[in-house]
């Protein structure tokens, strides 16, 4: 019998476009030092630490999880780094939780942290095509990568799939809302990379196509920064929580799945992000979830981009498939409608910060649960080319 | 074959440093790389390059039990099957688009000379999968509709082939001769390619004449504003381009020079590149950021001598994004950068 995890302790950095002033050293401590006041324990009562960091190349060195350990007071304690694409930080949630559900610990950090735009072009004389670089070293290295393979094309790929299945849906003046909207949620995170850039989706509209049919205001910005939890099993969890006086937010579903990375018969189906799909069913099952409609209050999800958004909400079962702008035009999402999509922002205003950005948007759930006291949220992550990982959770606030 | 670097020289920083001041601290900032070098096998992938390189065949795998041929040949046991082993298989050199391929505009230092391009997924006649290519038009820039979901698409070899996934791309066929549908191994060479030609303009009337100017006099405001804006100069920090543009109602130039934006209006005798747009309008709608400039590039509406300077234009759209923002943005370290 698995035993019940939950958390009692979060923390995030400033999410911010550079960190001149930080190594990814200060900000894994930064965020660490602010979940373990959350939780008001010691470091010295964590068990075990699982590290979400995705790209070797943005910390310039391969396993960058090393030097943190120690700086992090882990030393001679269980520690293990996850690396999933987009999904590191989602991921990393799931490790975590599948150890203490075992009964291996009691207690565990789960660290994000990820530098960016250290990244720099010298040809260009800017930061973003060599962050992007670095990113495009992540596709398939013999087929896809020489020809140009990105992060973006890769998920406009999938978007375009959905839009020749559902050429109806997905219409640019609902992006452009959804995404104006989400710039309005941001303005309550202060620790948000963009709090103060509220734009109309006239802005939106007008925004640069940067991969068709992505428009700039439509995609996450890259960030540097981390978040971090504190995960306990259930009697730990109950103790840390008559200390601290704060609801233990239960973590009563995990789900995962990752897709064939290549297209065609009997490998990936190019209109559906089916890994978002089978994780967010898994997920539901874990929990007992038979109607997520019925259940789901808030929604804490991976928008890479806005169009992705839409469409993970359909793979959730939240909206159906092909009818994903009824977000808005029904006001599913629209503020007091049936879900809370993102109140952080999202990864496209509060920030993506790769490894890092699954646990600000758990960090972000499990306070929004606990201050609207509300019961569920769905948090997700996808990654890697083609939208081919995902991790979803369910949280639980009772 | 001419020698070539793996890595060209324009990427390579000088050794060197600088201090960047941030709330009173300074922050060393430091040149650096990450670099290795490989001498990498192709494995078992070797025939399917050679194939492209050396004989321009293009090759697959089928599966002794369930037959899927699987293009390019990814693997020598079927996963499907309890990994009984595949056997080689040469496919058609025409397959239709398994969905409609997204364009990059704005790419990754590594791809910028090669902006726009599609990048889709081609299943070719007699594959069950689907391969990625890079895809191309004979009519100038890719824009979208072009190439779709079905669409067929013809595959062409460069003349000059490494044995790697660049020795080919597709074009539709629509935009080929029968023949050279039909031609195993057709080669770029072989194709008509529509040279970039600069759009001539009409006679200007009183009217684009007084429109001209008009228009000039916004922009020379926004450019004031530009200039005086922080993150804005940021965006030409480093970079050097004097732009002619040619319109109806007169013609200008925009030098940029590390940070700074001037609009003169003057003949330019050697300029990096040049911009035509029939109504100055567009281009100040895009630096005041009522429109994006890319979109007018993509939509013919401005007609650029380079697409290489794609790059050039996203900076103006960026400077015109930061000064848009800057007016409400009251945090400024909430940029990117």
């Amino acid at each position: 019998m698995s035993k019940k995890v939950g958390i009692v302790g979060a923390g995030v950095t400033p999410f911010k476009g550079t960190w001149r002033e930080k190594t990814y050293y200060e900000l894994a401590q930064m965020a660490t030092r602010e979940a373990v006041k959350d939780a008001q324990i010691e470091i010295r009562d964590v068990d075990a630490a699982f590290y979400g960091i995705y790209n070797d190349i943005f910390e310039r060195t391969a396993i960058p999880e090393h030097a943190i350990h120690g700086l992090l007071g882990m030393q001679n304690r269980f520690g293990i780094r996850i690396t999933t694409g987009g999904a590191t930080g989602a991921y990393t949630m799931s490790a975590a939780h599948a150890y203490l559900a075992a009964g291996r610990f009691k207690t565990a950090l789960v660290l994000g942290v990820e530098k960016a735009t250290d990244c720099f072009d010298f040809s260009s004389m800017s930061a973003t095509p060599e962050v992007i670089k670095s990113i495009g070293w992540s596709g398939d290295s013999f087929f896809e990568q020489p020809i140009g393979w990105s992060a973006s094309d890769s998920y406009a790929e999938v978007v375009l799939g959905y839009m020749d299945e559902y050429p109806g849906d997905l219409k640019p003046e609902i992006t452009a809302q959804i995404s104006a909207q989400l710039s309005q949620q941001v303005r309550g995170n202060t620790y948000a990379q963009r709090q103060f850039d509220q734009v109309t989706p006239e802005e939106v509209m007008n925004s640069r196509l940067v991969v068709y049919p992505f428009k700039e205001l439509e995609i996450c910005v890259y960030t540097e920064g981390a978040a971090a939890l504190i995960l306990a099993e259930e009697e730990t969890a109950q103790a840390i929580s008559r200390n601290n006086g704060t609801p233990v937010v239960w973590i009563t579903g995990v789900g995962e799945a990752n897709e064939h990375s290549f297209a065609g018969k009997n490998q990936k189906n190019m209109s559906r992000i089916m890994s978002d799909y089978y994780a967010s069913h898994r997920a539901y099952e874990m929990a007992g979830i038979k109607d997520p409609t019925d259940s789901v209050d808030i929604v804490e999800l991976h928008d890479a981009f806005v169009h992705q958004l839409e469409m993970s909400m359909a793979e959730f079962g939240l909206v159906p498939l092909g009818k994903a702008d009824s977000l808005i035009e029904d006001g599913l999402m629209a503020p007091g409608g049936k879900y809370l999509v993102n109140p952080c922002g999202g990864l496209i205003y509060c920030g993506h910060a790769v490894g890092a950005s699954n646990i600000m948007s758990a960090w972000s759930a499990r306070n929004e649960l606990i201050k609207r006291d509300l019961k569920t949220a769905l948090v997700h992550g996808t990654g890697s080319t083609i939208a081919q990982y995902t991790a979803c959770m369910i949280f639980e606030h009772e | 074959m001419e020698k070539q670097k793996v890595i060209d020289e324009k990427y390579i920083p000088d050794v060197g440093s600088q201090v960047e001041t941030i709330d009173g601290n300074d922050c060393l900032i430091t040149n650096d790389a990450m670099y290795t070098f490989y001498r990498r096998t192709k494995g078992e992938f070797s025939a399917f390059f050679l194939g492209l390189r050396d004989e321009k065949r293009l090759l697959g795998c089928r599966c002794t039990r369930c037959g899927i041929v699987r293009v390019p040949p990814f693997l020598t046991h079927c996963p499907d099957c309890n990994f009984v082993p595949t056997e080689p298989i040469e496919v058609e050199q025409v397959g239709i688009m398994n969905t409609t391929p997204p364009i990059t505009y704005f790419a990754t230092s590594l791809f910028q000379h090669m902006a726009p391009y599609g990048r889709g997924r081609v299943i070719f006649n007699g594959a069950d999968t689907a391969m990625s290519v890079n895809l191309y038009t004979t009519t100038g820039i890719l824009v979208p509709g072009i190439i779709k979901k079905g669409t067929q698409v013809k595959l062409v070899f460069r003349d000059k082939r490494i044995g790697e996934m660049t020795d080919v791309f597709c074009v539709p066929s629509a935009e080929l001769t029968r023949e050279q549908i039909k031609k195993k191994g057709l080669q770029e060479s072989e194709i008509d390619w529509e040279a970039p030609k600069e759009p001539s303009l009409p006679v200007a009337s009183e009217e684009d004449m007084a429109r001209y100017r008009r228009a000039m006099d916004e922009m020379r405001g926004l450019i004031e504003d530009m200039n005086r804006n922080e993150s804005a100069r940021k965006a030409i920090a480093g970079w050097k381009r004097d732009i002619l543009v040619k319109t109806r109602g007169g013609q200008c130039a925009i030098l940029i020079d590390d940070g700074d934006i001037n609009v003169e209006e003057r003949e330019l005798s050697s300029p990096d590149f040049i911009m035509v747009c029939d109504d100055i309008t567009t281009l100040l709608d895009g630096l005041a950021y009522r429109g994006a400039i890319t979109d007018s590039v993509i939509n013919k509406k401005i007609w650029i001598s380079k697409n290489m300077e794609f790059n050039t234009i996203f900076k103006l759209d960026r400077m015109a994004r930061f000064l848009v923002r800057s007016r409400k943005t009251k945090d400024p370290s909430s940029e990117s950068s």
